[in-house]
C-alpha cells in the first residue's frame, strides 16, 4: 500500500522528466536534418536561454521577462483546473487584460506607482469578468465551458484587433498600434539590456499567493474538493457552484494581469498580434508543472528559456531554425500528456524486477490476501 | 459594378471563404458524433496547406499535391486518435500540443528546405483551375454565385450533402452516432468503438487536410506561417453553430465564410471597421449556445411546473405501500 | 441436461483498485434452466458475468460453452456463441428509437444504406413472437424504465441469443414491473432459452429460479436447488453466518420530536417525482428505519433531508427550526450527519489524503480555520485522533484516500459521520444485512451516549 503511494509520488517527477527527455531526443532528429551536432545545439541553446556571460549581457534575464507571462497564464490555468473548470480562456482574458492596460496606460493621469497598480487591478477586474462569464454560464445553465472559451477567446481577440485598428490606434501609419503608455504606468525594470523587472516580482509573488489559496485557504479548499469530486464536496456541504464561478473569476483575473504587466512591463504598446498564443501555451505550463504552482513555475523558465534559446543561439548561431524552440515545447506537452505510456512503462520494468528477483506478482499477492 | 461588389461577388468570395471552414467543421462534425471533441482542426488544416504546396512543388502536379496533403491528413487524423484512444491523453490538451507542434513544425520544416523566409512561394505551383459548371453557370445571377470555382468548392458543398446521408443513413453513420451517444451500448452489441472512433478521426482529418490545401493551392498559391490564421478554430464554432449536423456545418460555414467576405470587402471600400462584422458569428454562436440551454431549462421548468400542478390538484396517484 | 455454460476456476485481479473480484470461481448453468446467481454488492457477480459475455479478461480459468472450450474477448464473441446480456444499468442509445437501438449493430441494409422499413419490420415480428409487444419508432429517452428493460431482452433475442444473463433486473423496476418481467422470464425458460438470473433479492429467487448459486467476497460458495433450500438457509450462504435479527440492546426511551418532514415531494434528476408527499417525524433518541426497494425514492429523500435536492413541496423541521431552504453547510453546523448510500463515489475524495477528507463537513469550525485559512496542525491531529478512535488499522494522517482498500473506505466515511451529531441519515438496504448488523451496532453505541453531546461513539 505504501509501495504504491511512494510509486505516486515518483511518478510525479519521473514522468515529467521524462517527457522533456522524449521531447529533446526528438529535436535532436529534427536537428540532424540541418547538418549540425545536436550536442552542440543543445549546448548553444542552453547558453543563449539560460547562460549569463556578464551581469549586463545575461540571457537569463531575458528569459526571466518572457516566463513572466507564462507563470500568470499557467496560474491561471492551474486555478480553473482544481476548481474543476477546464478553461482554456487566458488567451481572450490575456488579450482583454493587455487591452485595458495599453488604453489605462495613457488615458489616465496618475503618479508613478499608483498608475501602474490601478492599470494592473483594471485588468485583473476585467480578465476576472471575462472569467466569470462562462464560469456563470457553465453553472447556471450548463453549458460546456470549453466550448464558451473558446468563442469567447474568438470574440476578445478580434474585438483587440478592432480597438487597435480603430479607436486606439496611434497614427495612420502602416501598421496598426496602440499610442505608448505614459512614463507612469510602466513598471520598474531591474537590468537595462532585458525587460526583466517587476512584472517578474509580482508573477513569483503570485505562485506563492495561488499556492497559498489553494492549499492554506479554505475557500481554496472547497475548490480543490468541488473539482476533484462534486459529489463529495456537496454532501460535505460545500457549495459547488460559487467554487466554481470564484475559480473561473480568480482565473480570469491572474490572465488579464499576466496580460497588462506584458503591457505596461515589456511592450508599451500593443498591436494587433498581441494575444500569440500566450494563454495556450500557459495552459500547458499547467499541464507540463502537473497543475500545481511551483510546476507553472519551474515550466514557465523552462519554456521561456528554451524559445530563447532557439532564437539566439540556433537561429542567430547555427542558423537552425528559431521554431525549433515551439516545435521542442509542443512535443514536451504531448509527450507529458501520454503520461499512461510512461506509468505503464515504468510499472512494466517493475513488475519485471520483481519478477526477475523472485517476488510475487501482484494476482497472487491479493490471492494470498484473501487467504 | 460598385453595387456588384456588394451583392453577386459578395456572396461567391463568402462561399470561396467558407469552403475550408466547412470543410473543417464537417470534420469537427463526425468526431463530435463519435463522441470526441476534436480542437486540432486548426493544426490539421495547417498541415494540409503545407503539405499541399511542398508536395506540389516536388511533383509537379497540382492534383497530386492535395492528394499527398490528404493522405498525410488522415495519417495526423490517425496519430490523434491513436494518442488518444491508446495512451488516454486528455482530448484538449492533445489537440493544443498538435496545434502547436505543427504551427511551429511547418515553418520549421520550410525553413529548413527553402531557406530563412516567413511565406514561400514557387513560380512552378499552378493554383487549382477554376471551371464552371455547364448548365448552371448560364443562369443569370444563381449561376454567377455558385458557378467557377475550383474543385474542392464543389466538393465541400458535395461532401456536407454526403456527410449528411452516410450519418443519418447509413449504417456506418448510425454506429457513430451510437458510439458517440452511448460508447458502451454499441461496445455491448460487438461493435468496434475503437475503430468507429479511428475512422471518425481519420475522416476529420483529410477534411481539414482538404481545407488547408484549398489555402495554399486552391485559393492562393504560396504559403505563409500560421498561414490557417485562425480558421481552425473558426470552425470548431461553426461546428458547435451547426449542431454537429451536415447540413447545419454548410449553412453555419458559409455565414462565417461570409463575414470573412464582407470583412475583407469593407475594408478595401470604405474606411468602417471590418472585425466588428467579423465578430456577428461569433456572437450569434454564443448566442444559440445560450438558447438552446435556456430551452433545456425551460423544458425541465415545465415538467417541473405540470408535475406542480398536478401535486396542487391533488391528481398524482400515490402507489400504496406494500403492493 | 447437459450444461449449458461451464466457467471453470476464473480469476479476475483489478491492480488500480487493488480488489481481487473473482478468486478460483467455478460455476456450471444447466441448458434450459433458470439459474439465480446471488451474493451482496460486491461479491463478484457482476464481473464474473462480464467475463463471460466478454467485456472482462480472466487472469485465469476457463470458459465452456455447450462442452466446448471457448475464448471470448470481446461481446462480438459471446454474441456469436448464443450469449445475451441485459445490463443492470441499460446500455441504450437515448436519442436513438426502439428499432435502432435493438437492430444496432446487425441493421439490414444494402451497400451499407439503412432500410429502415425493414428494420421496424423485424423488430414489430419479433416482439410479438416474444410477446412482448413494443412500438418500434419509440425513442428510448421517452420510454419509462421497464420498456426500456424490454427493449434490452429483445435486443438479446433479436440476436438468438440462447443464453440470457440478466444482471439485477428487478432493481430498478415497480411492483407490477417485477410481476410482469418474472413471467416473461418463465416464459423465455419453457421456450428452452437458459437464463443467469443475477439478484440479492431471495424472495424472487424462490419464485423464478430452478437452482442458484452464491458468490461471497469473490469466490463462489456453493450451488443449491432452489426447492430444497429455504430463505434462511440463502441468506446464511450470502452472509457466511446467521443474521443476527435481534440486537441486544436496551430498550429506547425516544424523548420529544427534533425532526419532522411535514408532506415532502421531491423530483429526480429529470424532474420526474421521486418522493410524493412524505411525513414522519423522529423523536430524540429514537432510531427511524425507511425501507424499500432501491430505486424507489429513498436516495432522493435523503438527499433532500441532507440538503443536497431541492424540495418541490412540503417543509422540514429539525430542533424547532425550518431547515427546508437551507445550504447543506447550515444543516451540518445545526448537528445533522448523513451517510450517503455510495459511501466511496459521495462520501469520500480519493484524490486527496485523509486529512483534508476528515474536514469536510468540520472546515468551518474555528478549531479548524483561522481567518479563513486552514491550520493544517489541527487537522493532522483530528486525523490522528479519528484513527486512533476507530482503530482504522493501514491508516494514517496524511495517507491519501486511494491508497486505502474499499472496505476500509467505507468504514471510515461513516465511523467518521458518527463523530458528527445529533440526527444521522443512513443508508441501508436489504442486500446489505450483514451490513446493518454492523451499523446497528455502531447507532445502538451513538443511541446510547445520547444526543445532547457533539461528540459521542
Amino acid at each position: 500500500m505504501d509501495n504504491y503511494h511512494r510509486q505516486q509520488r515518483v511518478n510525479t517527477f519521473l514522468v515529467p522528466l521524462l517527457a522533456v527527455i522524449s521531447g529533446l531526443v526528438v529535436a535532436a532528429v529534427l536537428i540532424i536534418f540541418t547538418d549540425n551536432s545536436p550536442f552542440a545545439a543543445f549546448e548553444e541553446l542552453f547558453k543563449a536561454g539560460f547562460g549569463c556571460s556578464s551581469l549586463n549581457r545575461c540571457a537569463f534575464f531575458t528569459t526571466l521577462e518572457r516566463a513572466t507571462p507564462l507563470m500568470l497564464t499557467g496560474l491561471s490555468a492551474v486555478v480553473a483546473f482544481r476548481s474543476g473548470m477546464f478553461s482554456i480562456g487566458q488567451e481572450g482574458q490575456f488579450a482583454l487584460g493587455a487591452l485595458t492596460a495599453a488604453w489605462l496606460g495613457f488615458a489616465l493621469d496618475l503618479p508613478p506607482v499608483v498608475h501602474a497598480i490601478v492599470i494592473m487591478l483594471a485588468a485583473m477586474v476585467i480578465g476576472g469578468i471575462y472569467g466569470w462569464i462562462p464560469g456563470v454560464l457553465k453553472v447556471k445553465l450548463n453549458i460546456n465551458e470549453v466550448i464558451t472559451t473558446i468563442v469567447m477567446n474568438e470574440i476578445a481577440v478580434l474585438f483587440l484587433v478592432y480597438m487597435v485598428n480603430f479607436p486606439l490606434r496611434a497614427d495612420r501609419g502602416t501598421t496598426a498600434y496602440s499610442p505608448v503608455i505614459d512614463e507612469t504606468a510602466k513598471l520598474m525594470i531591474f537590468m537595462p539590456g532585458s525587460k526583466w523587472g517587476m512584472g517578474f516580482v509580482i508573477a513569483v509573488a503570485a505562485v506563492l499567493a495561488v499556492y497559498f489559496y489553494l492549499w492554506r485557504s479554505a475557500p481554496g479548499y472547497e475548490q480543490r474538493m468541488a473539482g476533484q469530486s462534486s459529489l463529495f464536496a456537496l454532501f460535505g456541504g460545500i457549495r459547488n457552484d460559487r467554487a466554481a464561478i470564484r475559480g473561473m473569476f480568480i482565473s480570469g483575473a491572474l490572465a488579464g494581469l499576466a496580460g497588462a504587466i506584458e503591457v505596461i512591463g515589456v511592450h508599451y504598446r500593443i498591436n494587433q498580434d498581441f494575444a500569440p498564443g500566450l494563454g495556450f501555451t500557459g495552459l500547458s505550463v499547467a499541464i507540463l508543472g502537473q497543475v500545481h504552482p511551483f510546476g507553472v513555475f519551474l515550466v514557465a523558465i523552462l519554456f521561456a528559456g528554451v524559445g530563447l534559446g532557439a532564437q539566439l543561439g540556433l537561429q542567430i548561431n547555427l542558423g537552425i531554425p528559431r521554431e525549433l524552440g515551439g516545435t521542442v515545447i509542443a512535443l514536451m506537452i504531448l509527450f507529458v500528456a501520454a503520461e499512461k505510456f510512461y506509468t505503464d512503462g515504468i510499472s512494466g520494468l517493475r513488475e519485471r524486477w520483481a519478477h526477475f528477483r523472485g517476488q510475487k506478482t501482484a494476482v497472487e499477492l491479493a490471492m494470498e490476501e484473501k487467504k | 459594378m460598385e453595387g456588384d461588389l456588394f451583392t453577386v461577388a459578395l456572396l461567391s468570395s463568402g462561399l470561396r471563404l467558407a469552403t475550408p471552414i466547412i470543410l473543417a467543421a464537417l470534420g469537427g462534425a463526425f468526431c463530435a458524433r463519435a463522441g470526441v471533441l476534436n480542437l486540432a482542426l486548426e493544426g490539421k488544416m495547417l498541415l494540409g496547406a503545407f503539405v499541399a504546396i511542398v508536395a506540389t512543388f516536388y511533383l509537379g502536379n497540382t492534383l497530386a499535391g492535395i492528394f499527398v496533403a490528404v493522405l498525410l491528413g488522415g495519417l495526423l487524423g490517425y496519430m490523434f486518435a491513436f494518442f488518444y484512444l491508446k495512451y488516454e491523453v486528455n482530448l484538449i490538451i492533445l489537440a493544443l500540443a498538435i496545434n502547436l507542434l505543427i504551427g511551429e513544425l511547418t515553418v520549421y520544416v520550410m525553413r529548413v528546405l527553402f531557406g530563412n523566409v516567413g511565406s514561400w512561394s514557387d513560380p512552378s505551383i499552378q493554383r487549382l483551375p477554376d471551371f464552371e459548371i455547364p448548365l448552371l453557370s448560364s443562369i443569370p445571377i444563381v449561376g454567377d454565385i455558385l458557378s467557377g470555382y475550383n474543385f474542392i468548392v464543389y466538393f465541400s458543398w458535395l461532401a456536407c450533402i454526403v456527410g449528411y446521408i452516410v450519418l443519418f443513413h447509413s449504417k456506418f453513420g448510425r454506429h457513430i452516432r451510437a458510439v458517440g451517444e452511448n460508447k458502451q451500448a454499441a461496445e455491448t452489441l460487438g461493435i468496434n468503438v475503437r475503430r468507429v472512433q479511428v475512422s471518425a478521426m481519420v475522416i476529420a482529418g483529410m477534411l481539414c487536410a482538404l481545407g488547408g490545401a484549398f489555402l495554399s493551392v486552391g485559393h492562393l498559391s504560396l504559403f505563409t506561417r500560421n498561414m490557417s490564421n485562425g480558421l481552425g478554430w473558426v470552425a470548431v464554432t461553426a461546428n458547435i453553430f451547426g449542431f454537429q449536423h451536415p447540413l447545419g456545418v454548410l449553412l453555419t460555414g458559409y455565414f462565417f465564410g461570409l463575414a470573412e467576405a464582407f470583412a475583407v470587402r469593407i475594408q478595401n471600400v470604405t474606411d468602417l471597421p471590418p472585425n466588428l462584422i467579423q465578430l456577428l458569428p461569433q456572437f450569434a454562436t454564443l448566442a444559440a449556445l445560450i438558447l438552446v440551454a435556456l430551452r433545456e431549462k425551460a423544458n425541465l421548468a415545465l415538467i417541473r411546473r405540470r408535475f406542480r400542478r398536478q401535486l396542487a390538484r391533488g391528481e398524482m396517484q400515490t402507489p400504496v405501500a406494500g403492493d | 441436461m447437459a450444461n449449458a455454460v461451464e466457467l471453470r476456476n476464473i480469476t479476475k485481479y483489478f491492480p488500480s483498485s487493488n480488489v481481487l473480484a473473482n478468486n478460483d470461481v467455478t460455476l456450471s448453468i444447466a441448458e434450459g434452466e433458470v439459474h439465480a446467481l446471488v451474493g451482496e454488492n460486491g461479491a463478484g457477480k457482476t464481473t464474473l458475468m462480464n467475463i463471460f459475455y466478454g467485456l472482462h479478461q480472466p487472469d485465469s480459468g476457463e470458459i465452456l460453452v455447450n462442452g466446448q472450450p471457448v475464448e471470448i474477448h470481446h461481446p462480438d464473441d459471446a454474441i456469436k456463441l448464443g450469449i445475451g446480456m441485459v445490463h443492470q444499468h441499460f446500455k441504450l442509445v437515448p436519442s436513438f428509437t426502439i428499432a435502432e437501438n435493438i437492430m444496432l449493430g446487425i441493421e439490414p441494409n444494402q451497400y451499407g444504406m439503412l432500410k429502415k422499413k425493414e428494420e421496424a419490420e423485424l423488430v414489430r415480428q419479433l416482439a410479438n413472437d416474444f410477446g412482448l409487444p413494443v412500438d418500434p419508432y419509440a425513442r428510448i429517452r421517452d420510454l419509462p424504465v421497464g420498456m426500456q428493460q424490454r427493449v434490452e431482452i429483445l435486443k438479446a433475442l433479436q440476436r438468438e441469443a440462447k443464453i440470457l444473463i440478466l444482471d439485477e433486473p428487478t432493481a430498478v423496476l415497480t411492483p407490477q414491473e417485477v410481476k410482469e418481467l418474472l413471467a416473461v422470464v418463465r416464459n423465455l425458460a419453457q421456450r428452452g432459452r437458459t437464463i443467469i438470473f443475477i439478484t440479492h433479492k431471495l424472495v424472487e429467487v424462490k419464485d423464478v429460479a430452478d437452482r442458484l448459486s452464491v458468490m461471497r467476497g469473490g469466490k463462489m460458495i456453493g450451488t443449491r436447488s432452489v426447492a430444497e433450500t429455504s430463505i434462511p438457509d440463502m441468506a446464511r450462504m450470502m452472509v457466511g453466518r446467521s443474521v443476527l435479527l435481534e440486537l441486544d440492546k436496551k430498550p429506547a426511551t425516544p424523548g420529544q420530536v427534533v425532526f419532522k418532514a411535514d408532506n415532502i415531494t421531491v423530483t429526480d434528476a429529470s424532474g420526474l417525482p421521486a418522493v410524493r408527499h412524505i411525513s414522519f417525524s423522529v423523536r430524540e433518541g429514537e432510531i427511524l428505519g425507511i425501507a424499500g426497494v432501491s430505486g424507489n425514492g429513498q436516495t432522493e429523500l435523503v438527499e433532500a433531508i441532507s440538503g443536497m435536492r431541492p424540495v418541490e413541496g412540503g417543509t422540514f423541521t429539525f430542533v424547532d427550526k425550518d431547515i427546508t431552504r437551507r445550504s447543506v453547510g447550515e444543516r451540518r453546523k445545526q448537528g445533522m450527519a448523513h451517510i450517503p448510500e455510495d459511501r466511496i463515489k459521495i462520501g469520500l475524495n480519493l484524490e486527496t489524503n485523509l486529512d483534508e477528507n476528515l474536514v469536510v463537513n468540520r472546515y468551518k469550525l474555528p478549531e479548524f480555520n483561522r481567518l479563513g485559512f486552514m491550520i493544517l496542525s489541527a487537522m493532522k491531529r483530528f486525523a490522528s485522533f479519528a484513527v486512533k478512535q476507530f482503530s482504522i488499522a493501514a491508516a494514517q494522517p496524511g495517507e491519501m484516500i486511494a491508497t486505502l482498500s474499499g472496505g476500509t473506505c467505507r468504514r471510515w466515511c461513516w465511523r467518521v459521520s458518527c463523530l458528527a451529531s445529533r440526527s444521522l441519515s443512513l443508508p441501508t438496504s436489504q442486500r446489505a444485512v450483514w451490513m446493518w448488523a454492523a451499523l446497528s451496532l455502531c447507532i445502538g453505541r451513538w443511541w446510547m451516549c445520547g444526543t445532547g453531546r457533539r461528540r459521542c461513539c
